[in-house]
């Protein structure tokens, strides 16, 4: 019982995280936002898991996964700047440059 | 503790040239007393330079093979596998590489940091092959990607190479994060990131009725992932405007170098971790939906990119059915399939590169390249009917064997669906020669004449195309003892 309760949690918030991704039209930066929900979601999944089995891989996991998410998050902003910079708008409806 | 360090040198080689390099590029870039050189070519020659002496580390490193079967606790493991396959990584990048001085020249690029970044990913995919633990997976996979949404952005002021990288990083972030919730899942269930304990763990699981839902979903997630990663077909969502939006290395690059570390990835999840039962219908289902997609959408396009991208997305669906059967002849097919695979698109993307110079964009363009300089007619038709199967060719031979492959394990469905996809995906690949030979166009383009590296490169990898039909068993063998040590 006790490890589903949190499991579930991290799992509604992941999914939301990707409706976030998939219902995003309004603006790219905000794109950020849910990539990194879900992250630690799943971070906070293995924490749970870890504490219930008394493992220590999860933890040791769990280190190093919100460092990634930092970098990545880091190169996003990179790259949402440099795409708001040549575009001059943020909504993401206007990312139709590449037809087909 | 001595081995260790002497079966990773060719990695710690690579890292510590992939810094300095990036040390003397910013060193000297900004000097004033050279007046601020732009080093890119430089930079480039020095880290083609590199890849080529971790190569000969790599391949004089065999003897290691022995006696350093696994480092870092356990994370990683070498075997035949690896090695082979770390080598054909290794050589596809020092080909791509080659193939970028002369877009730099022209482009006028200036960032030597794009060539910094290539050592980088590359560093990131050996570890990637090597992989026998989760994490290491993860933290390998995620390098990689980083690594390429930069330089799938990196030409700042271009509407088209901004949209593909943050297209890139939104895809690559998301599947990211679930191929990660998949291996939570895993862990969670198991209590395993190893995959020698998940193979224990997961030995009766497809034949004992009792399965647990954790696991399966986790699977499930993890294969997700993946597919979202390799572009396969309901999982493609932006992967032809990415190809064709990044400036036409990083497309190289994209369609050659991932491919060849998450095929080996995948490999080693799925056959060594899970004994490639539990993923088989999913796979099926990617290629077969791959196969088709690849062959159909690919006839309405007229960019030449974004051909070469469909056509990548199906190849690399039919060598995705070597994956799904997971028998000994699949896997091998698999690496038959990926090595040839290779060797095409380079030789594809070197000759789109040394068009380039001329702004061909559309397949129209194409016309009368026969009449102004046939040998680039010529080698482009024959990497074209290569990818299209044409029998003397080697595309034949490896999707020949990748449908034997299946029609040997039992998927009586797949192998028929892969041949009339491959028939009806010929219309295209022989249109592209019927423009080339047959068409005149409008306005008439004149052709420069291609540098040398891509000249050497188109020459190697065409010729290994042609002669590969008399004499293919070094491949066969080699790939054997490949998919025998896997299954070890």
């Amino acid at each position: 019982m006790d490890p589903i309760k949190y499991f579930t949690f991290s799992m509604i918030i992941s999914i939301s995280g990707i409706r976030g991704i998939l219902l995003n039209r309004r603006n790219i930066p905000i794109m950020s936002m849910p990539i990194e929900s879900m992250l630690l979601a799943v971070n906070s999944n293995f924490l749970v898991f870890s504490v219930s089995l008394d493992d220590m891989m999860g933890q040791s996991f769990a280190l190093l996964v919100p460092t990634v998410a930092a970098a990545e998050s880091a190169i996003g902003l990179a790259i949402f700047v440099i795409t708001f910079r040549v575009r001059g708008t943020i909504a993401v409806e206007f990312l139709n440059s590449i037809q087909g | 503790m001595f081995n260790l360090f002497l079966a990773v040198s060719p990695e710690i080689f690579i890292i510590n040239a992939t810094f300095i390099l990036l040390i003397h590029g910013v060193v000297f870039s900004t000097s004033k007393k050279y007046d601020y050189p732009p080093l890119v070519s430089n930079v480039g020659w020095l880290g083609l330079l590199s890849v080529l002496i971790t190569l000969l580390l790599l391949a004089a490193g065999a003897p290691l093979l022995t006696i350093a079967h696994f480092f870092w606790n356990n994370f990683f493991r070498r075997d035949n596998f690896t090695y082979f396959c770390q080598i054909l990584l290794l050589l596809s990048t020092a080909g791509t590489i080659s193939m970028c001085f002369d877009f730099f020249e022209q482009e006028r690029f200036d960032a030597f940091e794009f060539i910094v970044l290539i050592p980088l990913s590359t560093r990131s995919m050996l570890f990637m092959i090597s992989a026998y633990d989760s994490i290491a997976m993860y933290l390998a996979i995620e390098l990689q990607s980083l690594c390429f949404y930069v330089i799938a952005a990196s030409k700042r002021k271009s509407e088209f190479s901004t949209e593909a990288g943050s297209k890139y990083l939104i895809l690559g972030a998301f599947s990211s994060g679930i191929l990660l919730f998949g291996c939570s899942m895993i862990y969670g269930s198991t209590g395993a990131t190893h995959f020698d304990q998940l193979a224990k763990i997961l030995t009766g699981y497809e034949i004992t009725g009792a399965r647990s839902s954790g696991i399966f979903m986790g699977i499930l997630f993890i294969a997700v992932g993946f597919l979202f990663k390799i572009t396969a077909v309901p999982f493609h969502m932006w992967a032809p405007d990415i190809y064709e939006g990044s400036p036409t290395p990083v497309t190289a690059f994209l369609s050659i170098a991932p491919k060849i570390s998450i095929s080996a990835n995948i490999s080693r999840v799925s056959i060594y971790g899970s004994y490639g039962a539990t993923l088989q219908q999913i796979f099926f289902f990617c290629s077969i939906a791959s196969m088709i997609l690849g062959a159909l959408a690919a006839m309405a396009q007229t960019k030449v990119k974004r051909l070469l991208a469909y056509s990548s997305i199906g190849h690399v669906g039919y060598i995705r059915t070597g994956l799904s059967c997971g028998t000994i002849e699949g896997i091998q097919s698999l690496l038959i399939g990926i090595f040839i695979y290779a060797l095409m698109t380079i030789d594809a993307f070197a000759i789109v590169l040394a068009l380039r110079q001329t702004r061909v964009k559309y397949i129209a363009d194409l016309g009368a390249l026969a009449k102004t300089n046939p040998i680039l007619a010529i080698t482009f038709s024959i990497t074209m009917f290569s990818y299209a199967g044409i029998p003397p060719l080697a595309g034949f031979c490896s999707k020949f064997y990748l449908f034997f492959a299946a029609l040997g394990c039992g998927a009586y469905f797949l192998a028929p669906v892969g041949v009339v996809t491959s028939v009806i995906g010929r219309f295209y690949y022989i249109r592209l020669a019927k423009r080339m030979f047959f068409d005149t166009p409008r306005t008439w383009i004149l052709y420069e004449p291609m540098d040398r590296d891509k000249s050497l490169l188109l020459a190697m990898t065409s010729s290994f195309i042609t002669s590969f039909f008399p004499y293919p068993s070094p491949l066969f063998s080699v790939t054997h003892q490949m998919a025998l040590s896997l299954y070890l």
